[in-house]
């Protein structure tokens, strides 16, 4: 790739920054500001003391805001979290295996699970369970294990290839030293790169579920509740729908540009290509970086 | 030769067996119900009438691989039971719903392939210049927003600030084409996170391609610039591209979904939203089956075709 001008990454950096800051100020330390509920009003009203008017109940919108972030970005951090928790494990365990067998009943059923559009595999389980923030989270991961497994094993096997793999296992090391110090160790870096876009990635699926009223009470105090429950009065208040939409576009937003700019300085096209070919049936073979 | 044969049959046979598995998993989940799956189902109703039709009509006596085996056996004959709610077969929901669907997914796709490629190569001539970094920095931003946040903004500002295109499809049913003006906002709310993936998947690979020692070698021998770029470089760049646009058919999926509760369109994922919502499990089957189907048959065939454009990519089968 042609040198950019050094400016750029940190130019991205910035107005990511810029962009995700005020949403993630609110999701984190709304709640501590918010004060005792008042009275209900009338439904839809602006002014009245109310800074952005009221909602399609009647409460405060700018109360109901402050509170909407913290579901959103903590449901998310949770199934990221434990999508990997899963992914991590299986992920190594069949990258480093000398057994084929089990490799195949490792990644095989992910392979199969991965044709079912994850949205649609939310939607059929909400359609027999009513889940809570904590079942949305589980069914968010869930969706998220066969590709992190994926990726996982091929940046593990692409490790677990080099000389000095073999060598440390000629000297006999044990099989955790050599899966967690040593290939745990180097896989970090393209780990890290998956992390930030699969966190934007459930950030997405989180708050499009919640949309659809899945995982949430269908009066929370969340952004995307906020955005479907109040579209009634969208002529009358835009306020209640507009603040929270542009919330989540610029959480959303600014978090694609910030990961993309912290992981993209020194980023080879090795990860690069993590990045961009992953699916059903590419198998995620690491490229030696270009000379 | 025999090898892209042998490939060719092993990646036939996990698309089938990912169309078993869709089968099967959407089956399973009515069986993952605690207890009594007829009681379950009735939800908010749980009177003795209702619970006793459910399990007449879902045949919950039986035992499960049996209603498995007849239940699959249907769907080969296009036949996918009847609703709980209404009585009325599921197939009938599928048609009427169909159209809207087709043509707002049809549309997208026919939009998308000439946008996402356009502002990739644009990006990927000019790259590290001013045209690249904003068409780069804004795929890159909206690439990640929800449709449902985005489809709004744009309602409020297209809509109800200036006045310009209905807010909703409410009102002209499934008759959207006579509409154009309903189609624009749900077509661009679609097309918006596809775009973003498919140029810079497009971008990344003009990138590559340019900079290798064939296309230094065309323009040593003096063909024209454009020639180099459209006949020599976006083929190798569409491999990857390709098997992307198959992809976004998941996202298109969800993407569907939201814009047609968002706009009011009645088209199969306001069917399915309203299935869920009910817990009319036949229809909701029915429609699963069918997006999980088609996902299946876009990927493999998207596979194919991205073998066929670049036969050195080890693709898994």
């Amino acid at each position: 790739m042609r040198g950019r001008p050094k400016w750029l990454p940190s130019g991205r950096f910035a107005l990511g920054a810029a962009l995700v800051c005020v949403p993630l100020a609110l999701a984190l330390f709304g709640p501590l500001f918010a004060g005792e509920p008042g009275p209900r009003a009338t439904s839809f009203t602006l002014g009245g003391g109310h800074w952005l008017g009221t909602d399609f109940v009647g409460r405060d919108v700018w109360r109901q805001v402050l509170f909407g972030g913290r579901p959103v970005v903590v449901v998310a951090l949770t199934a990221t979290a434990l999508a990997y928790l899963v992914a991590l494990p299986v992920g190594l365990i069949s990258a480093l295996t000398r057994r084929t067998w089990l490799e195949e009943v490792l990644m095989r059923p992910l392979d199969v699970l991965l044709a079912v559009p994850s949205l649609l595999m939310i939607l059929l389980v909400a359609s027999v369970f009513s889940p809570g923030a904590a079942g949305l989270a589980l069914l968010v991961a869930l969706v998220n294990i066969p590709d992190a497994a994926r990726i996982v094993r091929a940046a593990a096997a692409d490790v677990a290839s080099r000389p000095a793999v073999e060598a440390l296992r000629m000297q006999g090391e044990s099989w955790w030293r050599l899966a967690v110090g040593h290939v745990g160790r180097s896989i970090l870096r393209p780990l890290a790169a998956d992390a930030g876009v699969r966190l934007t990635g459930v950030l997405y699926l989180v708050a499009t579920a919640a949309f659809l009223g899945i995982g949430v009470a269908p009066d929370a105090a969340d952004w995307a509740v906020m955005v479907d429950r109040n579209r009634t009065g969208l002529f009358v208040q835009p306020w209640a729908v507009v603040v929270p939409a542009l919330l989540i576009v610029t959480l959303t937003m600014g978090c694609n540009l910030l990961f993309d700019a912290l992981l993209s300085t020194g980023r080879d096209v090795a990860t690069e290509r993590y990045v961009v070919r992953r699916g059903v049936g590419v198998r995620d073979r690491v490229k030696e970086p270009r000379p | 030769m025999s090898g892209l044969g042998s490939w060719a049959a092993r990646r036939l046979l996990l698309g089938g067996a990912q169309t078993v598995a869709v089968v099967v998993l959407v089956f399973a989940l009515t069986e993952a119900l605690p207890g009594d799956a007829a009681v379950a189902l009735a939800g908010d109703q749980p009177d003795p009438a209702r619970i006793a039709a459910i399990r007449e009509a879902l045949d919950l006596d039986r035992p499960a691989y049996e209603r498995l085996a007849d239940w699959a056996t249907g769907l080969l004959h296009a036949d996918f039971g009847n609703s709980l709610t209404s009585g009325r077969p599921v197939s009938s929901y599928i048609s009427d719903a169909f159209g809207p669907t087709l043509l707002l997914a049809g549309l997208t796709v026919a939009l998308l392939v000439p946008v996402g490629v356009g502002l990739g190569v644009l990006a990927a001539r000019y790259e590290g210049r001013f045209v690249d970094r904003l068409v780069s920095s804004v795929t890159l931003g909206v690439y990640a927003v929800p449709e449902f946040a985005f489809g709004v903004l744009l309602v409020t500002v297209f809509a109800l600030r200036l006045d310009w295109l209905p807010p909703t499809a409410v009102g002209y049913g499934t008759d959207l084409l006579g509409h154009p003006a309903a189609l624009v906002l749900p077509v661009l709310v679609l097309l918006s996170r596809p775009v973003c993936s498919l140029s810079r998947l497009v971008r990344a690979g003009m990138i590559d391609a340019l900079a290798s020692p064939y296309v230094a070698q065309a323009r040593r021998y003096g063909i024209p610039g454009a020639r180099v770029r459209y006949a020599h470089a976006l083929p190798n760049a569409m491999a990857p591209a390709a098997q992307q646009l198959a992809r976004t058919v998941d996202w298109l999926l969800c993407g569907v979904i939201v814009v047609e509760a968002l706009f009011v369109i009645p088209g199969l994922g306001t069917v399915l939203m309203n299935a869920v919502a009910e817990r009319d499990v036949p229809v909701v089957q029915g429609l699963a089956v069918i997006f999980g189907v088609i996902t299946v048959v876009l990927n493999l065939g998207a596979d194919l075709v991205a073998h066929r454009f670049a036969p050195r990519a080890e693709v898994a089968a």
